[in-house]
């Protein structure tokens, strides 16, 4: 239950960091994909079905508030999930570096998801070129970041199992 | 049965997901969902924080900005640092009241040129997306903002409302890759489209080879696409290319506006009608 609750903060906290806070920093046109990273997270430490659920609405969140077409993230965090709960069967190796390629991946599979619906329901000239662009760029930052915040919610998760096991 | 749905749960719920943002996309793009019954909720949970973020945002720009005037002057002395520090932060504060003054007094003023019931509203979120270049304004249906409305400031065009909750509304950039805006060369009255690209760069469409374009025309709009009102600033081409094939010459567009410097905006409404540039 507090786990839920701390990615359910988590999850707030981070939508509200790419709607303002992310934007200061000097990436240009890129905001560093934090969701995609909690869903990665998601996928390779907590494939339930609570976490199914939070991609898809952490997707849906960012479409709610950025995007002109309801679904598009939705769908797209949603594959990422699928895709690295698939994968995580076969990754042994859990240390930072893993992490960020995993991230890395996940985020060039999200890219593509999104250039894949978007061509199919917003249909848009010179797509492929401009999007490679953002897919490459987004994937880096993204994967450059991924370690931290892995770390930061692996602390969180100690900490409320400590207070557990005292409360205990 | 219930053993293999509780093996395979969430390969399962992971298809349920899918299918459902699927039939979420199809039945958006065919205008079909006329109302999104989370999205209103979500936002307004988020609008108090996004408002207080947004704040902060404002607050550590400001230090920033203090930060790099401050820079100039290290290698004085500390008296003197000191007292330059002092004055800086009065000095801020009065330009900030001073340029807050002007900038309402040109709100107002331009706003008496529009049609009538144009709203003030201020930018509370940005995109959280980098494929998509929209805000979030602090007003929505209940103050008259409807979808489809203009969004202007006295320096130009910003973009387009294109969903609205009560108490907020999602305005696309006119930077934006889906956005357009019909638009006339204000020296030679060349017909075009402006809108935004995935590469970073706002672009005019659909200018004809026989166009006399140059650089540094200004683009204003044309008023026929029943959104914006006539001879608002759009931009200034920057780069005019006649590519070796086509039907079409290739315009880049520095915007008028840039969304990253504003905060308060008027959304236009009524009828769209001309407006003194």
């Amino acid at each position: 239950m507090k786990l839920s609750l701390l990615f359910f903060a988590v999850s707030m906290l981070l939508v509200l960091l790419q709607t303002t806070f992310l934007h200061l920093l000097p990436l240009g046109p890129v905001v560093p994909d934090l969701i995609l990273v909690l869903c990665v997270y998601w996928g390779l430490y907590y494939p339930n079905v609570a976490a199914v659920l939070g991609s898809f609405a952490l997707g849906y969140s960012v479409d709610v508030v950025s995007s002109p077409i309801l679904g598009l993230n939705a769908f797209a965090m949603s594959l990422v999930f699928l895709i690295v709960y698939l994968s995580s069967r076969s990754i042994w190796l859990h240390n930072p570096l893993i992490s960020a390629i995993v991230v890395f991946l996940a985020s060039l599979v999200k890219g593509a998801a999104l250039v894949l619906v978007w061509a199919v329901f917003l249909s848009m000239e010179g797509l492929w070129t401009g999007a490679a662009r953002y897919i490459i760029m987004e994937a880096l930052v993204a994967a450059f970041l991924a370690p931290f915040v892995f770390g930061l919610l692996r602390r969180g998760q100690s900490y409320l199992e400590q207070i557990r096991v005292t409360t205990e | 049965m219930l053993a293999f749905l509780r093996k395979n749960q969430v390969l399962l719920s992971s298809g349920f997901c899918l299918l459902l943002s699927l039939y979420i996309l199809t039945a958006a793009a065919r205008g079909h969902l006329k109302q999104d019954p989370v999205g209103p909720i979500l936002l307004w949970l988020m609008r108090p924080l996004q408002i207080a973020a947004q704040a902060a945002t404002g607050w550590i720009k400001e230090i920033d900005q203090r930060y790099a005037t401050v820079a100039g002057f290290r290698t004085e002395n500390d008296r003197l640092r000191k007292r330059i520090q002092e004055l800086e932060v009065e000095r801020n504060k009065l330009l900030e009241a001073q340029a807050t003054n002007q900038h309402l007094q040109q709100l107002l003023e331009f706003r008496s040129h529009l049609p009538s019931g144009s709203i003030t509203a201020s930018i509370i979120g940005n995109s959280a997306s980098s494929w998509f270049q929209s805000c979030l304004l602090d007003k929505g249906s209940a103050d008259g903002i409807r979808k489809g409305m203009a969004v202007v400031t006295p320096l130009g065009v910003v973009g387009q409302v294109v969903s609205t909750t009560s108490r907020s509304a999602k305005v696309l950039l006119i930077t934006d890759a889906n956005s357009g805006v019909d638009v006339l060369v204000q020296r030679t009255r060349a017909r075009g489209i402006v809108s935004g690209s995935l590469e970073n760069v706002t672009i005019m469409k659909y200018v004809k080879r026989s166009e006399d374009i140059q650089e540094g025309d200004r683009l204003i709009t044309s008023g026929l696409d029943g959104v914006f009102p006539k001879g608002l600033m759009v931009g200034t081409a920057v780069k005019v290319r006649k590519q070796s094939l086509g039907l079409f010459q290739y315009v880049e567009v520095m915007p008028a506006v840039s969304s990253a410097q504003i905060e308060e905006v008027l959304v236009v409404g009524g009828e769209p009608s001309q407006a003194k540039n």
